[in-house]
């Protein structure tokens, strides 16, 4: 401000050398620049740096939110390793986490891929398909999935008529997981749309070549659309694989916040929840919350470290 | 045209806004009114929050409308959720220094809450603002820890075995004696089961739910035993020895399958096998009939006693319930106890809430309630009166932790029911955690 005062008070004076204006206007942008950034800046670090570096600290206390925390060191991890409900919280993410994102890619590929043969209605069967993963994540849909899974619910209706009697799922310890694996899987929408967009970036000369050559659809599939898309594929399963581990809504709904039944439902971010907002633990929660980042970390830096023996990126040599 | 129109709307919001900034003022600056209760207050706005379903947030409305009509002055802006939420959302509150200045508090959490002055001590404010004459003094001291009285309870709880007549009748079996033993009981749930009657649902007719899985049940036990549940010094009076026996007591039910079975309870919540019509008998709150009657649809639901100790009597207790705090951080101490002591001693809340809270401590509010024969609050008070004689034993008070060590042991009885884990590991893993949870 003072700076633009000074130029324009002295108006009289001789127009200064432009690469002083230049510098002048940059400085002035910058700072309408970080003005303009300035309500993200905020939120940033009142909201999210600063939550995140307090929870660090209170990962090495005991704090119970009534009284001030005091330091305990390594206590809450040590803890940790000697809790059987994390292990198991840890075990039932994994599960979902390794069957449910897998599945979810190959029925996002496989639909992508129809629907990029197709050309009538594409436009309305991409919105369909993309539904269920706008509302998936929603409370609602946890309580739908719900009545849908229960005793005498749709799903053990049709069971039924098909002459078999499962039961309501929700109560079964066993099949409480696959319930879940298919909520996941039915928002398989926000990859498809991705592999949809992949698909149409793999050059169309090269299935012509193929074609040519006697290639079949399989080895089309595995030698051209694979590879062209392995920088897609990457992508996505990386974002669902962070996306599944942080699963909490639905879970916190379906099993009405406890993890039942039998700890069948304890996901992470839920006992991390129960720990911290039900039990008052909140030194232990964010000592959870730390290795859960610590993972996801490594998780990530694994995907980018392998990506260079299983992505194709094209205009390489390989 | 639009121009001016929106001239003339801010003109008229700045107005408004001036207006209401004079209005504020002129009540700050007013003398402070001399009310009904003899309260030194002005226009002030306090908060007041409670767990509980729709039906308690009408009656808490209608009788916040009629502390309203004597104390024009406290506006009361309220806020409810259900048990569990209510809990996370005081404490982050808590956290905050920032509590309602009135709120519902329970002997589960009152500790923390009291160990760390978050609650305030009402002492000043008793035989002024807020009226104990004629209530319980019984109940009053167990609202008071640590010599601070911190809450006071609006009613009392006692255990009772609920039992649904008509369905008893079809499964041809009686309702247990008087007299019954835990034993008998065991027999009774196991004779209803094993008579494979159906609802007409399809749904098979069970005794009941298998009561060891719950805590309270397991204190109410100990208590018959002649144990102190919880010492002073907040450390715990039985042993995983007794846990073990407690727990085995149902042991052979859930061996045979004769109790109401887990899978289908967790599907039916927030209802249960008894108010499903799809079990016959429940131990539970006395104050749990009114819910029982609306969602089973069944008048005639009945209440008796707890089973009979191993020395004949049954060692109940009243259980102090509803009690009212109000935050330490509270700027209006005044109003806030003039709505803590309306909502514990006026006659017509009594008559509003009737026994859906428990039977009221406050006198007055006892003889308000408008007791028709046969209904549901007439059965409450009945009950109550009916088994004070039995009611011999202090009420166990709740250790810091609480309420983690009873859910604890609720959600290790669901890993018991699905026979996830034996008896042993249950009670190893619960004194595991009671220990982190206690201290």
């Amino acid at each position: 401000m003072t700076l633009i005062a000074k130029t324009t008070g002295t108006g009289g004076r001789a127009i200064p050398p432009p690469s002083a204006t230049r510098r002048r206007r940059r400085a002035a942008e910058t700072r309408a620049g970080y003005a303009f950034l300035s309500p993200w800046l905020l939120g940033f670090f009142l909201l999210t740096a600063g939550p995140m570096l307090a929870s660090l600290y209170l990962a090495f206390t005991k704090y119970n939110l009534f009284a001030d925390p005091t330091w305990v060191g390594l206590g809450n991890f040590q803890l940790l390793l000697q809790d059987p409900r994390f292990l198991q919280s840890a075990k039932v993410t994994a599960t979902y986490v390794l069957l449910g994102t897998p599945i979810k890619l190959i029925a996002a590929l496989a639909v992508a891929m129809l629907l990029n043969n197709t050309h009538r209605g594409k436009g309305a069967y991409r919105s369909v398909f993309y539904a269920p993963s706008l509302i998936g994540a929603s409370i609602s849909i946890a309580i739908v999935w719900k009545a849908m899974f229960i005793d005498a619910g749709i799903v053990d209706q049709v069971g039924q008529f098909f002459g078999m009697s499962p039961g309501g799922w929700v109560g079964n310890p066993n099949m409480t997981m696959p319930m879940f694996i298919l909520l996941t899987v039915w928002q398989f929408g926000a990859p498809m749309v991705i592999f949809l967009a992949g698909l149409k970036q793999v050059p169309a000369e090269l299935y012509e070549a193929a074609s040519v050559d006697g290639a079949g659809p399989i080895r089309k599939f595995l030698r051209i659309t694979l590879p062209m898309l392995s920088p897609v594929l990457c992508f996505n399963l990386l974002l669902e694989t962070i996306h599944a581990v942080q699963i909490f809504a639905s879970a916190f709904i379906i099993s009405g916040g406890t993890g039942g039944p039998a700890g069948s439902t304890l996901f992470y971010t839920l006992y991390l929840y129960m720990r911290g907002f039900v039990d008052f633990r909140m030194g232990y929660a964010s000592a959870m919350a730390w290795v859960l980042v610590v993972v996801v970390g490594i998780i990530t830096l694994l995907f980018f470290r392998s990506s260079k023996f299983w992505v194709h990126y094209s205009g390489e040599a390989k | 045209m639009k121009r001016h129109t929106l001239k003339v709307i801010g003109i008229a919001a700045a107005a408004a806004l001036a207006l209401t900034a004079c209005s504020g003022g002129g009540g700050s600056t007013s003398n402070p009114k001399k009310t009904a209760g003899g309260v030194e207050t002005g226009p002030v706005t306090i908060t007041m929050t409670w767990w509980g379903n729709d039906d308690r947030a009408s009656r808490y409305k209608q009788a916040i409308a009629l502390f309203n009509k004597k104390y024009p002055d406290i506006t009361v802006q309220i806020s409810f959720a259900d048990f569990s939420t209510y809990w996370s959302t005081r404490a982050t509150e808590a956290a905050g220094r920032a509590l309602p200045d009135v709120m519902q508090t329970d002997m589960a959490y009152l500790r923390e809450y009291s160990s760390n002055g978050h609650l305030l001590d009402m002492t000043p404010y008793i035989g002024s603002t807020i009226d104990l004459s004629g209530f319980d003094q019984s109940l009053v001291k167990a609202g008071n820890l640590d010599g601070k009285q911190i809450a006071i309870p609006t009613s009392t709880n006692t255990l009772a075995l609920f039992y649904n007549p008509d369905l008893l009748k079809q499964v041809g079996v009686d309702p247990p004696a008087k007299d019954y033993t835990w034993a008998d009981f065991n027999t009774f749930l196991a004779k209803v089961s094993d008579a494979g009657q159906k609802t007409a649902g399809g749904q098979q007719i069970y005794g009941g739910t298998d009561y060891a899985t719950t805590f309270w049940f397991f204190l109410q036990w100990l208590v018959q035993e002649g144990k102190t549940p919880f010492k002073d010094d907040g450390s715990l009076g039985f042993k995983e020895q007794d846990m073990k026996d407690f727990l085995s007591l149902t042991a052979d039910l859930r061996k045979a399958k004769q109790d109401y079975p887990f899978a289908r309870t967790t599907q039916v919540l927030p209802k249960t096998g008894f108010s499903m019509n799809e079990a016959t008998a429940e131990i539970s709150w006395d104050n749990f009939l009114a819910a029982y009657v609306s969602e089973s649809g069944n008048p005639n639901i009945a209440m008796m006693p707890v089973p009979t100790g191993k020395d004949g009597k049954k060692s109940m207790f009243f259980k102090p319930s509803m009690l009212l705090s109000a935050g330490a951080n509270t700027k209006h101490p005044q109003a806030a106890a003039a709505l803590i002591n309306f909502l514990l001693t006026e006659p017509e809340v009594g008559k509003i809430f009737g026994t859906s809270k428990g039977v009221p401590g406050a006198q007055a509010q006892r003889d308000a309630m408008q007791l028709k024969p046969g209904s549901v609050d007439a059965s409450v008070v009945a009950y109550e009166k009916a088994v004070k004689d039995q009611v011999t034993a202090q009420v166990p008070i709740p250790v810091k932790g609480f309420g983690s060590i009873e859910a604890d042991y609720k959600r290790l009885g669901e890993d018991l029911s699905y026979g996830k884990i034996t008896i042993d590991a249950f009670v190893k893993e619960w004194f595991a955690g009671a220990a982190i949870s206690t201290q």
